[in-house]
């Protein structure tokens, strides 16, 4: 029953090429949960909320509204993912990070209808949860993710230095200073909050008053400048692998292709295509391509 | 007869003159020209920075202005020079001659020379504008120095490349900000209400954050403690992308451009003779590139071992 609609609403909603409506439908979405998120921001300055309030309300119902039929429509259409299962996509979305955004980002509102009671503040919180809707439609930050995913080994260093350096220099601090500002370095948990603002920021909330102190905050000071160091090469490393990784996929498609000697408008799609999913720059292309061509000469 | 030979006179005279000041071609001229302009362009700066002090301004008030003025006689004539001397650059049939030079007109450099030089003008008009923002124009002489100076444009080329990853990197700070700056606002707006009073001020604060590591307020419970500190990693974090996405795009930039070269120093050494205008094509290569001569000689080097490795 409405297999065709179905079908045609999935590529709608997830961003099917051949859906032109499909583009609408994500700036439709975005600009709805931009609205939203300006309103939340605008509605916690007291003098806007004691003049607009009835209009805030109002504008959190119909969003509400918008994105549970949103929601509705995605768990509906992504029935037509798998052929012969309809369950199976459906899970899928709802139990991915998206879905659950989408599910806690919405829900709430009706809680809140049926239990009055509720803390208010849990539920502006998952209202913002909205904004994350957002991440869906940029492809660039997915690549952010999956280049800091592939160096997560490197990381997972990075961060058990960092763990190290804040638990050293902080026990380090509590001994050389807890008796003379107890206040602040009284315990160890709170010397920490100390050794963190210093490793990022390179100067403490808290000054020391003894000698002793004083080495400990510089070492921990420069502490941050090795750290933001270290987290910077891990990082740009990740991000050149990434870019070599998807410029030798390309120039192995692009050496096939141009392996015949004849370019067929299929192929020259699936380069264009393949050029976009990489986001390789036109000028980067063209490199290549010159490379490509000469290398075959030679 | 006589009037077409004077107007090919013309001609030359500003086909040279637009030689002279686009300094594509190699002339002694036209590098004087482009010192000239630099030198006085620093002079400007140095002006307008000592002038701020009151005590040189006092001592030395009228040499100020003299100078002033002497600048910007110059940069009116270089001006009006080149929007004169820019209809050469289109010669085709059918250019009009306003084409080069409503190109030149609009451009980023045009726009820099007209509104660094034309507010003096204006002050004379109308002598009752403001001094302060007329200081602010005269500071955009600086500007005039990036034309000959590619470090910029590699900047913006670098930059433009990698756009889609710094763009991901700032919604990433945007997302966050939104985020952080809402939650602590719920968490601590009731404890700190002078600090956290709306989610605009706590945006202040995380904007500090990020900067600068530390927001100048201490959390005071415990929820906001772990919040403030993830916020600060993420400051190191966001640092480290940016910086990540810059060195990439440089590498990447720096690396098309050797590939570049390379295939065009083995096309010229292709055929084992390196001709006169062959060696100034790869000169003039190599300058508009920015590359080192240790770089274009390792290129050489490793090509010429290429070709008589078979052999």
């Amino acid at each position: 029953m409405f297999e065709q609609q179905k079908t045609t609403l999935m590529e709608i909603l997830e961003g099917s090429p051949s859906q032109p409506m499909s583009r609408y439908a994500e700036w439709l979405i975005s600009t709805v949960v931009l609205v939203n998120c300006s309103a939340v921001i605008l509605d916690s300055v007291p003098e806007i909320h004691a003049v607009h309030k009835d209009f805030f309300h109002e504008l959190e119902f119909w969003s509400v509204m918008f994105f549970t039929a949103e929601y509705l429509m995605r768990v509906w259409s992504l029935g037509a993912k798998y052929a012969g299962d309809s369950w199976k996509g459906r899970r899928e979305y709802m139990f991915s990070a998206f879905g659950l955004v989408d599910f806690f980002a919405t829900m709430p509102y009706y809680l809140h209808v049926f239990f009055p009671m509720l803390d208010l503040r849990i539920l502006r919180v998952l209202r913002l949860l909205r904004i994350l809707k957002l991440s869906k439609y940029n492809s660039a930050l997915q690549d952010l993710f999956s280049a800091v995913y592939s160096e997560r080994r490197a990381f997972g260093s990075a961060a058990f230095l960092l763990t190290i350096a804040t638990i050293v220099s902080a026990s380090l601090m509590h001994f050389a200073e807890g008796h003379a500002q107890p206040e602040h370095f009284g315990t160890i948990p709170h010397s920490i909050y100390w050794a963190i603002v210093t490793i990022t920021s390179g100067f403490g909330n808290v000054e020391p008053v003894t000698k002793g102190g004083e080495v400990i905050a510089l070492l921990t000071g420069f502490l941050g400048v090795c750290m933001a160091a270290i987290m910077t090469g891990i990082v740009a490393s990740a991000f050149a692998n990434q870019m070599s990784r998807k410029k030798s996929a390309y120039q192995a498609q692009l050496r096939q292709v141009l392996a015949d000697d004849v370019v067929t408008d299929a192929e020259k799609d699936a380069l264009k295509r393949l050029q976009i999913q990489f986001r390789l720059s036109d000028k980067e292309v063209q490199t290549m391509m010159d490379q490509a061509k000469a290398g075959k000469k030679s | 007869m006589n009037s077409t030979l004077e107007m090919s006179a013309f001609r030359r005279a500003k086909h040279r003159v637009f030689n002279i000041l686009e300094g594509d071609v190699a002339d002694p001229a036209s590098r004087f020209c482009e010192i000239f302009i630099a030198a006085l362009v620093i002079l400007n700066v140095l002006a307008i920075i000592l002038e701020s002090v009151p005590e040189i301004h006092e001592a030395a008030g009228a040499y100020f202005h003299v100078f002033d003025l002497f600048s910007v006689g110059i940069f009116s004539i270089e001006y009006l020079l080149r929007v004169w001397s820019y209809s050469e650059k289109y010669t085709g049939p059918g250019d009009s001659p306003w084409k080069g030079r409503k190109e030149y007109i609009f451009s980023f450099f045009g726009l820099v020379d007209f509104f660094s030089t034309v507010p003096f003008y204006l002050q004379l008009l109308m002598p009752g504008t403001d001094l302060r923002v007329l200081r602010m124009f005269r500071l955009l002489r600086i500007f005039k120095l990036s034309r000959y100076n590619s470090a910029m444009d590699d900047m913006f080329e670098a930059i433009k490349s990698e756009k889609d990853s710094f763009s991901s990197a700032l919604f990433l700070l945007f997302i966050s900000g939104l985020l952080f700056s809402s939650l602590i606002y719920i968490i601590e707006g009731h404890d700190q209400p002078e600090v956290f009073p709306s989610i605009p001020a706590a945006m202040h604060w995380f904007m500090l954050t990020i900067i600068s590591g530390w927001g100048n307020v201490d959390p005071v419970t415990f929820p906001g403690v772990v919040l403030v500190i993830i916020t600060q990693i993420l400051a190191i974090a966001l640092a480290a992308i940016l910086t990540g996405v810059v060195s990439t795009a440089y590498t990447t930039q720096v690396a098309r451009r050797e590939a570049l070269y390379e295939m065009e120093i083995r096309e010229v050494l292709a055929d084992g003779v390196v001709s006169e205008e062959e060696a100034i094509k790869l000169k003039n290569m190599q300058a508009k590139y920015g590359m080192s001569d240790e770089q274009v000689e390792a290129i050489a080097a490793q090509v010429r071992a290429e070709k008589d490795l078979p052999e």
